[in-house]
């Protein structure tokens, strides 16, 4: 693109691993892409960019769509196959691997290519327009932010992806072409993660962080000022060392077939693979070619023990597993990338002694920062350290900013997502993504039904386009016939809405039960944050219950609430129900497409009545209310010690509303919210059609 | 429209200093990458957005080109001009001023991005582009009202073009690609839900406001505005003297700004703010230097200081430190001062 002066690859300071990764991809495309996580501001996409203009040069058949390759006569496009036969050569030209942007707005017709509209109309032949895969084979499909793609869109780029073809049935074409491609992503982790099926597609992932070194920070600012004010001087400064890496590149494209790797050195690959646990033998295989990348680009003809180590960790990285794979029906709402990225460097066992060791350090810094348990605290001293290790999830203590907390402190969520769902919705949000009836939300693709008056032009207009030679055409060149008529769906994330219900009684300050529990309700309510979730706050103390924070998205307030509410009295447990249940019910009465979930945190010991039967009784009754009510799934969290003097009285609850249970001794934080992820996905499950509203 | 009614005064807006300043920083270098303005309801977050406006510098456009391509850069031309430019064609070139262009929170991702041509289609059975908001926004001000209310998936797309000043569209069965270059100014109401990280980031600079305390000041307010409301017109003429010398100032220090330089020991002082105060990644030291450099060239000096530094850093990082979750954006004022403190005491 004219107007894009790209920033010189060579110029950018340090990143040296995401350079490294890229010009591994660059010399050998079997390596299969690169994922590039990192934060915010951090020159991954500046580095993608630039990477188009020292790519290597290959050779292509002269004006084919496909890029296809005229020396391997074996994998020619249709068209090609015939100039081949008819002609018995290919035009050829060479030209740079094209780096080919996949925006996230993009929609399925443009992604896997369609029928030519011009040339239906005007010619009335049905030909096949090329779309992005097309483009992208022999080079690299770049997809910006791939987090944030459309899931429909992922599934079709898995797709293409794992077969090598792209295979098009549409709109009156049939069609057939090959599509390899690198893969190459980036995301900021902050704004979600990645299916995992997708996350394995890619060879290599980098994690990428600023730099701490003063003296780089100010080359960064010097050289980014001077390439923005003279953006050509720039480039013809940098221009020789792009030159030097461009035939650096060559030359290790060239030497790449006559390296070689020994047995030895093979076995080291897959036993690299097999201490990380990895699944299927992708990871043995991408290892074996990056290496032999590297020892090609470094210069040598057989590849160094030091070669693998190199890689290890690019190829590795986000294929790592603590244990045997999990139930593929778990899958989804456990990114294993995301569990074990943060110890790859340690086996689990270090970890744990790690945490024990940062102990201190992490219950002085407690004193510092105001916590939201603090006010807690000053009862139970003793037990501050024991509840403190409780709710902190296994990971504190290595070096990633979200990972240190203080007792009670709110953490990183780990992700859980819904599955789509076929039920059409309304709502905002964005932990679960929905086909939605409204006209608001990304067009992804179009239908035949007609419904909304929703018009998807483009694809009415193709579906119109084969007919044009027959039909009769006044004034317009196109004539639309109803039948033609397309539209749009649209696909949009709608949140959840999830309600807490907060034991405030006195039994709750024994025992740090409170701080323990506002420290897992405060993850929660990032995460619901992030996600832009519906969140309400019911809490029930004294003689009554409290909608502390009436269902809504300004999560802000309910961490200030969250954080004052105090402990003492009674347990009007009945009450605390019903309030919550009756919140659910006029959000639902408001909007019948959310999810609600009701999470109840007490020790069950009902003990102020609502309409004069036995508290215990009541709440016993109101909780089979709730459990029938399909709408409404549930869940409780037991503060009670375990042990003989035990009344187990909230597991009682539980049962009757058909909530899952567990226990604070259970508190970890991150358990609390699996639990709330499985029962979210459960909810998709059981979903489908037939759930929501009758 | 009929006579339109002339634009409250950038001027005439009292106090907010802090907002105005950051506006005019932008004015002044667009690559400053906009403005995040925080407030309550009514503390003329919008009168000062559309007022900038009138301040803009004139740019020279392609009279018929749909993203403003300017006529003489052959680096920030759309395909079609270049085509032309290269051609040998002369382009037709108009002088205006830069405009600022509205988008709506309920705009919908085909508005934005631009879309297949209707009319062309039907009627010719072309496939052309149809320009959307981010294409009319190109050398200008996009503007967001409430941009905290935005649509996540209009957020998106507006995230990939406001970071690489490019609109790639694939989608409607459309292929295309042009500049969109824009200055980003966003009003929001942080009562109403905080902003994802990651857009928040791509704002260059961030201020928080507030409704004025003194009294006087807020009589001057009313003041004023019933001024304005009786009589537009006048009262723009009243201002207009004003208004005239910040243009001048604006010109002048676009012309300077590219002489302003950065000592080598104010670049540590940026990078070591940037890593004490723990940011994400390296735009706050970019765009912190720039701002310094703009402060510079806005006071008519070539050389930065470190007062320069102290409000660019307010500017810059207010919206880019690492919170802790539900933490109010904002500054931590007491370590910035002290950062300068020391790095004081250590050059003398």
């Amino acid at each position: 693109m004219p107007w894009e002066n790209l920033y010189p690859f060579t110029a950018i300071v340090g990143q040296e691993r995401m350079k490294l990764a890229l010009l591994l991809n660059a010399v050998c495309p079997q390596i299969g892409g690169v994922l590039i996580r990192g934060q915010k501001g951090t020159a991954k996409s500046t580095l993608v960019r630039s990477l188009s203009v020292i790519l290597p040069e290959i050779e292509v058949v002269e004006g084919c769509p496909f890029s296809c390759d005229p020396n391997d006569p074996a994998t020619l496009c249709e068209q090609c196959r015939n100039i081949l036969t008819k002609t018995g050569s290919l035009p050829v030209v060479r030209r740079r691997v094209q780096v080919v942007d996949l925006p996230i707005g993009a929609t399925e017709d443009r992604v896997v290519g369609t029928i030519d509209l011009e040339r239906a109309i005007k010619e009335g032949k049905k030909c096949f327009e090329p779309g992005l895969l097309a483009r992208a084979h022999r080079g690299i499909l770049y997809i910006d932010e791939v987090n944030l793609l459309n899931d429909h869109i992922v599934d079709i780029i898995l797709d293409a992806a794992a077969s090598g073809v792209n295979i098009v049935e549409r709109e009156g074409v049939s069609y057939c072409h090959p599509a390899r491609f690198i893969l190459i992503g980036t995301m900021n982790p902050e704004e979600g993660e990645l299916r995992p099926q997708l996350i394995d597609r890619f060879g290599m992932c980098v994690t990428v962080e600023g730099c701490i070194d003063p003296q780089k920070r100010v080359a960064i600012m010097s050289r980014r000022e001077e390439f923005d004010r003279h953006p050509a001087a720039f480039l013809q400064k940098w221009e020789e060392k792009q030159d030097k890496i461009r035939q650096n590149i060559q030359r290790a494209i060239k030497r790449l077939p006559s390296v070689s790797i020994s047995d030895e050195l093979l076995s080291l690959c897959s036993k690299k693979a097999m201490e990380a646990l990895v699944a299927g033998h992708r990871a043995d295989i991408i290892l074996q070619w990056a290496s032999l990348a590297l020892a090609s680009f470094g210069d040598r003809i057989a590849v160094q023990p030091e070669d693998i180590e190199t890689v290890a960790e690019l190829v590795l990285f986000h294929r790592k597993r603590q244990s045997p794979p999990p139930p593929p029906q778990q899958d989804k709402n456990q990114p294993h990338d995301h569990d074990h990225h943060h110890d790859h460097q340690q086996p689990p066992r270090q970890g744990e002694e790690n945490k024990s060791n940062q102990q201190p350090e992490n219950s002085s810094n407690n004193n510092h920062q105001g916590s939201s348990s603090e006010k807690e605290e000053g009862q139970e001293q003793e037990n501050t350290s024991a509840v403190g290790q409780e709710s902190k999830p296994a990971q504190a203590t290595l070096p990633f900013k979200e990972k240190v907390f203080q007792p009670g402190e709110p953490f990183k969520v780990r992700r859980f997502d819904l599955e789509r769902d076929r039920k059409l919705r309304k709502g905002s949000g964005r932990r679960s993504r929905t086909k939605i009836a409204t006209k608001a939300g990304r067009y992804v693709m179009s239908t035949m039904r007609r419904k909304n008056n929703d018009l998807a032009f483009d694809a009415t207009l193709r579906a119109a386009a084969p007919y044009q030679s027959r039909r009769k055409r006044e004034n317009v060149a196109i004539a639309i016939e109803s039948s033609d008529i397309r539209e749009k769906i649209r696909e949009k994330k709608i949140g959840n809405f999830i309600i807490f219900t907060i034991d405030a009684s006195g039994s709750m300050g024994a025992n740090k039960r409170m701080s323990a529990a506002k420290g897992a309700i405060l993850s929660l309510l990032m995460d619901a944050y992030q996600k832009r979730d519906k969140i309400g706050l019911v809490a029930f103390k004294g003689d009554k219950a409290e909608v502390i924070l009436p269902p809504t998205s300004s999560i802000e307030l309910g961490y200030k609430l969250m954080e004052d509410l105090p402990v003492g009295g009674k347990t009007p447990l009945t009450h605390g129900l019903l309030t919550a249940y009756q919140l659910i019910e006029s959000q639902l009465r408001k909007d019948p497409f959310i999810y609600p979930l009701l999470v109840l945190i007490t020790d069950g010991r009902s003990n102020v009545s609502l309409y004069g039967d036995k508290p215990m009784r009541e709440s016993l009754k109101v909780a089979e209310i709730i459990g029938n009510d399909d709408r409404v799934r549930t869940l409780v969290v037991d503060v009670e010690k375990k042990g003989p003097l035990a009344l187990g009285l909230s597991e009682k609850i539980a049962q009757q509303m058909g909530a899952k249970y567990f226990l604070l001794e259970d508190l970890r934080a991150n358990i609390l919210i699996e639990m709330v992820a499985s029962e979210m996905v459960e909810i998709e499950r059981n979903g489908g059609e037939g759930i929501i509203i009758s | 429209m009929g006579i339109e009614r002339p634009i409250y005064p950038f001027t005439a807006i009292v106090g907010q200093e802090k907002m105005k300043k950051a506006l005019l920083l932008n004015a002044v270098n667009p690559k400053l990458g906009g403005v995040l303005i925080r407030g309550e309801k009514g503390t003329a977050k919008s009168t000062a957005v559309r007022s900038l406006a009138q301040l803009l510098p004139e740019i020279e456009v392609v009279s018929d080109c749909p993203f403003s391509c300017p006529p003489d850069n052959k680096a920030d031309m759309c395909s079609i001009c270049l085509d032309r430019f290269e051609m040998g064609e002369k382009l037709p070139a108009v002088k205006r001023r830069a405009r600022v262009i509205d988008l709506p929170v309920s705009a919908t991702e085909d508005r934005v991005v631009g879309t297949l041509n209707l009319e062309e289609a039907i009627k010719k059975g072309e496939k052309k582009f149809e320009p959307g908001i981010l294409a009319e926004a190109n050398r200008g001000i996009l503007y967001v009202d409430e941009v905290n209310l935005l649509d996540d998936h209009i957020v998106d797309v507006l995230l990939d073009s406001a970071a690489m000043g490019v609109n790639t569209i694939e989608r409607e069965g459309v292929s295309y690609s042009h500049p969109a270059r824009f200055i980003l100014v966003g009003t929001m109401n942080p009562e109403e839900g905080e902003l994802r990280p990651q857009l928040l980031d791509r704002f260059g600079l961030c201020v928080n406001i507030e409704g004025i305390l003194e009294p006087e000041a807020r009589v001057e307010v009313i003041k004023r505005r019933v001024l304005y409301e009786d009589d537009p017109v006048s009262f723009a003429r009243a201002w207009e003297p004003k208004q005239q010398a910040l243009r001048d100032q604006i010109k002048k220090a676009k012309e300077i700004l590219d002489q302003v330089e950065v000592s080598e020991e104010l670049l540590f002082l940026i990078a070591r703010i940037a890593i004490e105060m723990n940011v994400d990644g390296h735009r706050a030291d970019i765009i912190m230097m720039k701002a310094a450099k703009t402060l510079a060239a806005l006071d008519g000096r070539s050389e930065v200081n470190s007062s320069d530094i102290q409000q660019a850093a307010d500017l810059s990082l207010q919206h880019r430190m690492r919170r802790k979750p539900f933490q109010k954006i904002g500054l931590e004022d007491e370590k910035l001062s002290q950062i300068f403190l020391s790095s004081k005491m250590e050059a003398n």
